[in-house]
């Protein structure tokens, strides 16, 4: 999917970041753009980074 | 990034909105907005549980770029007129295959429910093959038709629109879903949506730009 319509930023772009590390939606923005111009796919990228942390818990690792 | 060079695109995206045939009335109004961008039909879709929310898919021609057309004034607008401000995930693809188990007939007239979901599948080519393996079973569980798009950015990646015949059996799909509708049990996680049930509510025909 799409996540920032202002650079074309796609989900599997975010996804690959916050594997690489990125915690956080500024270092997403730094890292490839997404929600550095108007901002409004930063929940988005936030469910992105949440659903991984989520993922990296053994709770849920068989997901 | 590579862009996509296309002849046809989709595009959906589900979210909140406070009124929907507000909204709609607004959309009509921009409908040469919609032009703009080679636009040939928007549907929307009414959840029919829970918070008001709407399921909008755009059917675009032509399309040079599909980044062109997400970050053009009609699109940002779909959700301005919505009081969207936090933008949610926008599914692109383009037609797989719409399967209809059922023959058209009078009772096509009621509506059935509408079961979207986007998701990641192992492999699109065979889950085709294991949904029409299945289609018996399907069409045993009320479901009328199976519509499957795949996403231009990522090749595992599949938005399915299923109607289904009523509410009641809508309801046994959502919660026992056949074992070949793999997708049914993968929605709602990270940046997919969770499953939308609704029913149709709009439809529109965008007349071409002049010229």
């Amino acid at each position: 999917m799409f996540v920032c319509l202002c650079t074309g930023v796609t989900s599997q772009v975010v996804t690959e970041l916050v594997a690489g590390g990125a915690t956080t939606s500024k270092q997403i923005a730094d890292a490839c753009g997404a929600g550095s111009d108007c901002g409004r796919c930063r929940r988005t990228v936030r469910a992105i980074i949440a659903a991984a942390s989520v993922e990296d818990c053994p709770r849920h690792a068989t997901r | 990034m590579s862009e996509y060079r296309l002849h046809s695109v989709i595009l959906a995206a589900d979210y909140p909105v406070d009124d929907v045939d507000e909204m709609w009335a607004q959309l009509n109004e921009r409908q040469s907005h919609l032009a703009e961008i080679d636009a040939h039909h928007v549907v929307v879709y009414s959840a029919m549980w829970g918070p008001s929310r709407v399921l909008v898919t755009i059917g675009v021609r032509c399309a040079n770029s599909i980044r062109e057309i997400l970050r053009s004034p009609a699109v940002f607008e779909l959700f301005d007129i919505s009081g969207v401000d936090e933008i949610p995930a926008v599914f692109a693809g383009e037609v797989v295959e719409k399967i209809d188990l059922y023959e058209p007939s009078l009772d096509d007239a009621v509506a059935g429910v509408i079961v979207g979901v986007v998701t990641s599948v192992d492999d699109v080519p065979a889950l085709m093959v294991k949904v029409h393996d299945a289609a018996p079973r399907f069409r045993q569980s009320g479901v009328r038709k199976i519509w499957v798009y795949k996403a231009f950015d990522d090749s595992r990646e599949v938005m399915i629109l299923q109607e289904i015949a009523d509410e009641i059996s809508a309801r046994r799909w959502i919660n026992h879903p056949d074992a070949a509708a793999e997708w049914m049990s993968k929605a709602s996680f990270g940046v997919y949506p969770t499953l939308f049930v609704g029913r149709f509510a709009h439809l529109m025909a965008v007349e071409a730009k002049a010229g």
